[in-house]
């Protein structure tokens, strides 16, 4: 790893990650709030059986419990959006922006081999990452909190639940960052990033609200982050292992190929 | 040891029938300023970059600094500043941040750069972002993060585009005390008078092959010159005198072309009534029109 570029990368980024950080943290507060203030008006509307009962399903459990609510929370599009700030726009631009613009020549042309920058690169996603799902978790620690609910939420296994959420954003930007080595431009870089989450994220609601479509969440990378189960200190161990093994085979395939490019000048 | 030395270097894209770069041979010593011309994709760029580790080649073998350009990229890229043609930067920062940030990556002291900025006239901009910069100020810029850290060899492709004449002058000077200095110079140029004014060698690529390798010196001697004359009286014998071609008399005007060693033909019109003479100089325009001027590529012979 090249520590100047890594500065550099967190020079560049530090305002963006502090914004992200602060909806964050804020969106994650907020649902234990709604929680304390409409979930017995939410659970009344559900038992009169106007809302079919998947939708109480949809993220993973039960949203009329407060360790539901929080579940739903880590996938609902606001939070995916602001997670995939980093974990697509920051991963998928981290080498394909820099070539597009032609910086890439410039940091090539210093002693550093491609296996370090696109090292350098996917520790400063990991960090970005690991902040901004650590934001969403302390906001959901301090709403509960806020609220009196810490024993409800099961306080003592946020860390799981932010470790199943690193998880499951660390697989997308691994995915981004081999989509960032192998194209010369930033727009199907992004593209194919953005088509991975989006296709992920179709199966996991499709698959959640009919039945009969549930075999797609098994593709869905949204389907092996269980914040409910992670709550209750008991998560899959498969879940884990999926997700980790999404950010090993793009690593890899980033570590084998991007070396081997030919970087032919910029048009 | 050479600086460079490229053995069969060959670059060739997919199944693309022409190769970018084909059978390239080129040795590069140290302490000398060597040119290297071509139009638009002749190979000039392509060789630049397999001799960073941009490109890998698809054959051949090239050592840079008595590194391989394939295992050794990182360790070239130590020992090396280049400035890429049409250079880019992080344009949010201001040039010293820059400056600053691009040393720190290459782990090199910038112990050069003061007397750059100095030289370049550029050290009143540093506190500027470098969006605000115009394109010369960029090239300079190029052109210090390139040197700063006085490298042992700078690879630099078209160095003095955007610079104004007295920058020109500024950057030639920098490059001839770095030669005194035992660095190595390796640069491409579209701009003739500059390889022809500070160059040791020059080599030419067409359609990715070598066409010509030598001495700037050797190479412009051997142009043809025009030469103009006017006298009283006989035209000057210079049918058979060596070196002497195109004979044209026109009432007391002369004409004719006159390659290699001047002293026959000086020795030839001693005795004529010349009142006027002028022998145009060689330029490297010619002989570089020469070699692109042919369909055929003709390499040059190893």
């Amino acid at each position: 790893m090249n520590r100047a570029y890594l500065v550099h990368v967190l020079r560049a980024n530090w305002f963006r990650l502090l914004l992200v950080a602060i909806g964050l943290a804020i969106w994650g507060a907020i649902l234990p709030i709604v929680y304390d203030a409409f979930g017995q008006q939410f659970r009344s509307i559900m038992d009169s059986g106007i809302i079919p009962p998947q939708f109480a399903q949809f993220g993973g459990g039960d949203i009329f419990s407060l360790t539901g609510s929080v579940a739903l929370g880590f996938i609902h599009p606001f939070a995916v959006a602001l997670n995939m700030v980093f974990a697509v726009g920051f991963a998928g631009a981290a080498i394909a922006g820099e070539r597009q613009r032609g910086t890439l020549e410039v940091l090539l042309a210093r002693p550093i081999s491609r296996r370090v920058l696109y090292l350098t690169a996917a520790f400063a996603t990991a960090l970005f990452v690991c902040l901004t799902v650590a934001a969403q978790t302390l906001g959901t620690f301090g709403g509960a909190g806020a609220t009196g609910r810490l024993d409800e939420l099961g306080a003592g296994n946020l860390p799981l639940l932010w470790f199943n959420a690193v998880l499951l954003y660390g697989a997308f930007a691994a995915v981004a960052l081999a989509a960032s080595i192998s194209f010369d431009r930033l727009t199907p870089a992004l593209g194919v990033a953005l088509a991975f989450v989006l296709v992920s994220y179709f199966f996991e609601a499709v698959g959640s609200l009919w039945p009969d479509a549930a075999f797609l969440q098994d593709y869905s990378l949204f389907h092996y982050l269980d914040a409910q189960r992670a709550l209750t200190g008991l998560p899959d161990v498969r879940d884990f292992a999926i997700l980790g093994a999404v950010i090993i085979i793009g690593v890899a395939y980033a570590l084998a190929m991007f070396p081997r490019r030919d970087l032919a000048a910029p048009a | 040891m050479a600086v460079i030395e490229t053995r069969g270097l060959t670059k060739q894209y997919g199944r693309q029938l022409a190769p970018a770069l084909a059978d390239l041979d080129l040795t590069v010593e140290p302490g000398e300023i060597f040119g290297f011309l071509g139009p638009n994709g002749a190979g000039k760029s392509t060789t630049i970059r397999l001799l960073l580790g941009f490109l890998h080649p698809s054959a051949g073998v090239a050592h840079v600094l008595g590194h391989d350009i394939d295992r050794g990229s990182v360790e070239i890229r130590r020992r090396t500043g280049y400035l890429p043609g049409g250079i880019a930067f992080w344009d949010g920062l201001t040039g010293e941040r820059l400056l600053d940030e691009l040393a720190a990556m290459s782990g090199r002291a910038p112990t050069r750069r003061a007397e750059l900025l100095d030289r370049l006239e550029l050290a009143d901009a540093l506190h500027r972002p470098v969006r605000d910069y115009s394109r010369g100020m960029r090239q300079k810029l190029g052109i210090i993060q390139a040197l700063q850290h006085d490298p042992e060899l700078a690879i630099l492709d078209e160095p003095s585009e955007g610079l104004d004449p007295l920058m020109q002058r500024a950057f030639y000077e920098i490059l001839e005390e770095l030669r005194a200095a035992g660095r190595t110079i390796f640069f491409s140029s579209h701009v003739l008078s500059e390889v022809e004014r500070i160059c040791d060698r020059v080599a030419i690529v067409r359609s990715g092959r070598l066409v010509a390798l030598e001495d700037v010196a050797a190479l412009l001697a051997r142009r043809r010159r025009n030469v103009e004359l006017r006298f009283d009286g006989d035209a000057p014998m210079l049918d058979f005198v060596p070196g002497v071609s195109d004979i044209h008399v026109n009432g007391d005007r002369l004409t004719c072309g006159l390659e290699g060693d001047v002293a026959p033909f000086l020795a030839a019109i001693a005795f004529a009534k010349i009142h006027d003479l002028t022998i145009e100089p060689a330029s490297l325009e010619d002989a570089f029109l020469e070699f692109y001027a042919d369909d055929v590529v003709t390499p040059v012979a190893r």
